[in-house]
């Protein structure tokens, strides 16, 4: 009896044991796979979107803003408040008391002797001064707020001064030329903020200085191919938006309508009205 | 024997010195002296010891132990504040002398002012109401964006999701009023430092 029952076991026993070790097996290699290489995609469903990585580079304002009426307002009812409720400074009580002392020298019964300190005749009044003051002033001219209002450059980067500026470059897709934030296709083996690193660096004639703000996109945008251009089950792309700040004030020697740094107002005139959804949320004029 | 030492030695010292006043005379050490006098040694002529008391140690050791304790005394005392100069009202704010004569503000001016206040709270909470609203649109689609990365690729979502250590410390100098002059060489500036330095 218990012959044939061992035998009956045996190649159960074996039956699990070779499963436990192939799905053991299984296991190793997968995690070897995540450790040997981060950044490959996982063997599954290749997906049908293409990934691509890009910039939002801005420049940031260089000069205050204006103030609305309102501000203006207030801020000169702030004035007069605190003018009101203060004390008269160490500088004002010397300029009373010149004031007062030369009212007293210029009366007819003026006894010099009569002063508390006639040590020395030259005293520097506080009118004198303000005067040497304001002289030094003069002496420097800052350079002028808004500079070129009227000008329509679009590629210069002194334009708005006041505002943030944001890189947008045109790019031949298909038969059009579209204003787009620069791409690039990503590559196997990068992450995608390497991939938006790449696209900066790859604009021609890019001499910029741009510190990425995170490792994690700030944005998304998919689009479909057109049905001709639809290849190997490659329904469309995929972009990931990634933030960067301008950290050196470099003039790009790019050809003038290729790109240009546009305001958040001005960006309707030149995005395609979907795409222009989606960037919109993550520019912001703060 | 000693004295036959002494003169022999007297003579080789005067010998050798440059002056020739007599031997007698000279004494260049203590250890010999004039001929004329007393053979005396040198711990002869010392003065007479003072007797020890034996009580002085344990004097001193006292001695010592309350100096001790008036030092330790002296530190234990909490050293004294620095005073905070801004907390501190100078006497020229209580000074009578220093207020302006000013026309005081009338009914309209004050319900013009009133207003004005009113209008600019308004205006604030408007404000920010759009500033939150911004920063509120722009998390969303930075949570769609990496939902949609996460639907893509796992590494890719993991490496996003990294701390950046390369960002902090972000430093940026923020808008002035006037654009900054190119090549602009600043004048160097005296100045006389007044900061008052304290120590404890």
């Amino acid at each position: 009896m218990a012959a044939p029952f061992a035998r009956v076991c045996q190649p159960l026993w074996r039956k699990i044991t070779t499963a436990i070790l192939s799905k053991g097996v299984r296991n190793v290699s997968s995690t070897r796979q995540q450790w040997a290489k981060l950044n490959v995609k996982t063997a599954g469903a290749a997906s049908p979107w293409a990934l691509h990585g890009a910039v939002c580079l801005q420049r940031l304002p260089v000069v205050s803003q204006d103030r609305s009426p309102i501000e203006e307002d207030f801020m000169e009812l702030m004035r007069q408040i605190e003018f009101e409720k203060s004390l008269l400074a160490d500088h004002e009580v010397k300029v009373l008391e010149d004031t007062a002392r030369m009212s007293r020298k210029q009366d007819e019964d003026y006894d010099s002797d009569e002063e508390d300190d006639y040590r020395n005749k030259k005293i520097v009044t506080a009118q004198d001064l303000e005067d040497v003051w304001e002289q030094n002033l003069k002496q420097f001219q800052p350079a002028p707020r808004l500079q070129g209002d009227g000008e329509t450059d679009m590629s210069s980067l002194e334009r708005c001064l006041a505002d943030s500026l944001v890189l947008l470059v045109q790019k031949d897709v298909g038969s059009q030329k579209i204003w787009l934030l620069p791409q690039i296709e990503w590559q196997t083996g990068e992450t995608l903020r390497q991939t938006a690193e790449r696209a900066l660096a790859s604009l021609p004639g890019a001499d910029l200085k741009a510190t990425f703000l995170g490792n994690a996109p700030c944005g998304f945008y998919k689009y479909k191919y057109p049905k001709d251009v639809q290849k190997e089950g490659l329904v469309g792309a995929k972009v990931f938006f990634f933030k960067a700040v301008m950290s050196s004030q470099k003039h790009l020697p790019l050809e003038k309508n290729t790109f240009a740094w546009v305001k958040k107002d001005e960006l309707q005139e030149f995005l395609k009205p979907e795409y222009l959804k989606q960037v919109r949320r993550f520019i912001m004029t703060l | 024997m000693a004295g036959f030492v002494c003169r022999a030695v007297n003579r080789i010292i005067s010998s050798q010195s440059s002056c020739c006043s007599p031997v007698i005379a000279v004494r260049h050490s203590h250890w010999f002296t004039s001929m004329l006098s007393l053979k005396t040694s040198a711990p002869l002529r010392a003065e007479p010891r003072k007797k020890k008391k034996k009580v002085d140690p344990r004097q001193e050791i006292l001695v010592k132990d309350r100096l001790k304790k008036r030092l330790k005394r002296m530190e234990k005392v909490s050293p004294e504040l620095i005073p905070i100069e801004d907390f501190i009202t100078s006497a020229k704010s209580f000074d009578d002398t220093r207020t302006r004569a000013l026309p005081e503000v009338c009914f309209e001016e004050s319900e013009r002012r009133a207003l004005l206040l009113k209008e600019w709270s308004r205006h604030k909470h408007k404000q920010h109401q759009m500033e939150m609203q911004e920063i509120q649109e722009a998390l969303k689609a930075q949570k769609q964006a990496l939902m949609q990365l996460k639907l893509e690729s796992k590494e890719l979502y993991i490496a996003a999701l990294r701390p950046d250590t390369d960002t902090l410390p972000f430093l940026h100098h923020g808008p002035s009023y006037t654009p900054p002059i190119a090549d602009y060489e600043a004048p160097e500036g005296k100045y006389n430092d007044i900061t008052r330095v304290y120590t404890q």
